[in-house]
């Protein structure tokens, strides 16, 4: 009796059955969770902290827009004063150049 | 627990333990909740990757866990970056480059331990399945002369049943580079086995 044929080589059958999906152990998905889930809590207790520093009311009116009409007009009015002391100070050297100007006159007459 | 739960923070509008009104905001807890979701999709994914990318179970543990720590540290924003697509692609980049760390800290070849697997379940007559069995590990050693990104295109099509799009995204390469790649490493190793069948004639 003559040997069979041999059979063509399925390689892509072959890679699907030596590179079959492993079940990972339950130990893996335990590990996973467990240090998941540490992180998870510091996290949350991060943010408690947080939200314990500030306490609702404080948050509440943090929130208001009402209560954004004070910051908003410290910094116009704060704003409309460096704007006046920068024009002081350009009329402050304007004079005084405008001061130099004649005393230099007067020297070159006399 | 559920097997596969990820313990999370009290979800909004249900008191804490202590009583205390819940601290986590909403959007927070969808996020575990999504990422929950990926985690127990995908477990399966990661570990099989790292395992064959590694070659024994301990250093895959590690990996797995290393590969869901990193993606939960980025998981929000990939959500955003991904607009809709499957992120199966980035979870399995970041066990890619996590497995290259390990392979350039350790400075040794990944060795597919193929006696660490199950052997299939043939319906077949014996002989088939000692024939199978040689066939799979002559698969296994010719996996091993593949270059790197050869033999993990293979481990991604044919162990996670990624497509050319996902392994694409997954190596940052282009669809047309990843399909010659995956071609050329069918081709190489077809190559190997016939060599090697050759040989044992």
């Amino acid at each position: 009796m003559s040997d069979p044929a041999p059979r063509p080589l399925d390689l892509e059958a072959l890679l699907a059955d030596a590179l079959r999906p492993i079940e990972p152990p339950e130990r893996v998905s335990g590990r996973v969770e467990t240090t998941l889930a540490k992180l998870t809590e510091a996290a949350a207790s991060e943010l408690s902290w947080w939200a314990d520093e500030l306490s609702e009311t404080e948050l509440q009116s943090l929130r208001d827009p009402r209560n954004w009409v004070r910051p908003i007009a410290a910094a116009a009015i704060g704003g409309a004063a460096g704007t006046a002391l920068v024009l002081i100070e350009v009329r402050r050297r304007r004079r005084s150049e405008g001061l130099r100007g004649i005393a230099g006159e007067l020297r070159a007459r006399f | 627990m559920e097997e596969g739960d990820i313990q999370q923070g009290p979800a909004e509008g249900s008191p804490s333990q202590n009583g205390s009104p819940p601290v986590m905001p909403r959007a927070k807890a969808e996020v575990d909740r999504d990422f929950e979701k990926l985690y127990r999709d995908h477990l399966r994914d990661v570990y099989s990757y790292s395992y064959y990318r590694i070659g024994n179970h301990h250093d895959a543990e590690d990996l797995t866990e290393q590969t869901f720590l990193q993606a939960y540290r980025h998981f929000e924003r990939a959500q955003r970056e991904s607009d809709g697509r499957p992120l199966r692609p980035w979870l399995i980049r970041i066990a890619h480059n996590l497995a290259a760390n390990y392979h350039r800290d350790k400075a040794r070849r990944p060795t597919a331990a193929l006696e660490n697997v199950e052997p299939p379940q043939h319906p077949h007559g014996t002989e088939r399945v000692v024939e199978g069995r040689e066939r799979m590990r002559a698969v296994m050693a010719g996996l091993e002369h593949l270059s790197d990104d050869r033999r993990e295109a293979l481990i991604m099509r044919f162990s996670l049943g990624m497509s050319n799009r996902e392994i694409a995204r997954a190596l940052g390469r282009t669809d047309g580079a990843t399909k010659v790649l995956i071609h050329r490493s069918i081709k190489q190793l077809e190559e190997e086995l016939e060599a090697a069948g050759a040989a044992d004639e």
